[in-house]
Parts: C-alpha cells; structure tokens; sequence
C-alpha cells in the first residue's frame, strides 16, 4: 500500500493539469491592453507597452482583432473574451473605443492551462488613460506618429 | 490497483513531455520566447467551452477563437496570424470552426509575464488535407470590408475607425493639447 501514494502522486504530476474550471465571480482593476505587443516583446519590454506610449499601436492591434486584455496592478494579465455584453472581441468596437484605459471591471473568470479569461459583464467604472508612459518611453514602435504629424 | 497505477503514468508522463517543435517548419520573428511548435487541434470558441456561451460557426470570426491541441488537451490562444501588420488570428481559424486541424506556428512561452499557451498561427490546413492556408488573409478581408479606405500605405494609416480615435483624442490618447507639446518635445 505504501508504493501506492508516490505513485499515485507520479501520476497526478505527469498527467497535464488541463482541466477547466467553474467560472468565479470577481472585480478586476486593470487597464486594457493589446496583449501580443505585451506577450511577445516585439515593441519592447512589457512596460513600454502599455499606457500612452503604446496607445496608437494599441488602436491598431485591437481593431486588427488582436485579444484584448485587463493588466491588473499585481501584473496579472486577465485575458478578455467578452466585454460588457459584447462578444464580438475580434476587432469590435466596444474594445477599440477603451484601449489603454483604466477600468474596473466586475464578471466571471476562468483559469485554463496557465491563462486567465475574463468575461467582463459590466464596467463599474472607466478611469480613462491614466498610464502616462509617454514621458518616459516616447511613443512605441516609433513610428506610431507619422512624420506628416510630427513637424 | 498498482499496475493500474503504473499504466497511468505510463500514459501520461509523454504528453507532459512532448516536443511540438520537432516537425515545425515555422518562421522565427526572432522574438524573445518564441517557440516552434506543430500540433493538430480543434478550433473551437472559448467562450462555448469555459462559459457555455455558444455561437453558431463561432460568429464568423467576430469572437476570438482558440486552439483544443489534440495530444493534451490544452487550450491554446492564438493572439496574432503571420502578418507582420498589427492583425490577429480569428478571422484565420474561423473557416475551420468546429474542425479538426493541423497548425505551425510560433508558441510565446514566457511564464513570469503571463505568456503561456498563446500562440502566432502561420499556417493552417484541415487534417487530411495536403495543402497549407498562410494564415494572411486579414488584410485581404480588411481591403474588401473598406473599400473607401483604399490608397497607399498600411493598412492600419487609413482604417476610419482607427482615424476617428486619433481624431478625437490624439495619438497619445490624452487629448490634442498633450500631442502638441509631446511631438514640440520629441521631435
């Protein structure tokens, strides 16, 4: 009997823990992120896009159907699949109208394989763009403002 | 009981260890976590499978749409197609809602971020199918639903929505005035 309990713990590490949860209930604080440029790096490190800095590509991403989503506080990144209502989160315009804001956020979230979805059922409150990092980062990538617009 | 035991980890100990990017033939963008990977998957809607909420032929691609991978069970989320060009991967999955497909791509593994099981899709091809689909048919769509839009440059300089936005609240977001005195700073 003894062999049993190590080998049932064999089993419990190399079986994948892929099993989808019961939806919770939470209020999430985050701003709304483009979550490719955020993952992958390919504008930069994670703090340079996000806020003003990176609001033109974050237009561009979210109406180019790139997901959407909230970056809590602790760096939690929660995932989008729904926001108020609106499920049509490939490029809609419920999202593109609230990129790089700060919102609070009450829905259901759900955790599968190491990502957390968040279907957002209403937005308490909008704080508008409150992530300032254009006075450090400038705007990234760089070519955000045309050159036209720039002189 | 204990062969039973041993049987189960005998299964399961080479999906938790298994290499997607032996057979990849994916690209690299020469990003930081990149990862090739290679799998067969269902496409299928996340918001049917954690939620529920379901839609025929997962809404034509106006959802996000994700990857069920066959050898594990996991859930992938395809967040950009093979467009180096701001474009995301559910237009490129939605033809094959529901189906059985095969994908190379670009894995993005880099936990201490939150990048785990998200995924660049460069090429798709329903299993049993010789033929790939490049996963750079967005842009395509994209001339077709804006035919007003057309002229020269990229696509994301003349889209009326994205226009509108940068109209209305600058390219920083915080108003012609800020953009004023940024770009009289920067540039």
């Amino acid at each position: 009997m003894r062999h049993l309990i190590p080998l049932a713990a064999a089993t419990l590490l190399a079986a994948p823990a892929y099993a989808a949860t019961e939806g919770e209930r939470v209020q999430v604080t985050g701003e709304v992120i483009d979550t490719w440029c955020y993952f992958s790096g390919v504008m930069g490190g994670p703090e340079a896009v996000v806020g003003s800095a990176h609001h033109t590509c974050a237009l561009w991403c979210s109406a180019g159907g790139i997901p959407v989503g909230l970056l809590a506080e602790d760096g939690t990144v929660y995932m989008v699949l729904k926001m108020e209502g609106d499920a049509a989160n490939a490029g809609g315009d419920t999202n593109l109208h609230i990129a790089s804001h700060t919102l609070e956020a009450d829905g259901m979230l759900y955790r599968r394989d190491g990502l957390n979805y968040l279907v957002v059922e209403n937005v308490t409150a909008d704080r508008d763009i409150i992530n300032a990092t254009h006075t450090d980062f400038g705007v990234t990538p760089g070519f955000a403002i045309p050159e036209e617009a720039a002189q | 009981m204990i062969r039973l035991l041993l049987a189960a980890v005998l299964v399961a100990a080479p999906v938790a260890a298994q290499d997607f990017s032996a057979d990849s033939e994916a690209k690299s963008w020469n990003l930081y976590a990149e990862v090739p990977a290679r799998f067969t998957a269902i496409v299928s809607d996340p918001l049917c499978e954690l939620a529920g909420d379901c839609a025929d032929q997962c809404e034509a691609g106006a959802r996000q749409l994700v990857l069920i991978r066959e050898a594990d069970d996991a859930m992938i989320f395809p967040l950009k197609n093979d467009q180096p060009a701001f474009t995301g991967a559910a237009a490129e999955l939605a033809p094959f809602c529901g189906q059985q497909v095969e994908v190379d791509g670009l894995m993005i593994d880099d936990a201490e971020i939150g990048a785990v099981n998200v995924y660049l899709v460069q090429k798709i091809r329903a299993v049993g199918d010789e033929e790939w689909t490049v996963a750079n048919r967005w842009t395509k769509d994209w001339e077709q639903a804006n035919p007003e839009a057309a002229g020269e440059g990229p696509w994301f300089r003349r889209d009326p929505r994205i226009k509108e936005q940068i109209d209305a609240e600058g390219y920083l977001g915080l108003g012609a005035e800020t953009d004023a005195a940024f770009i009289a700073d920067w540039f």
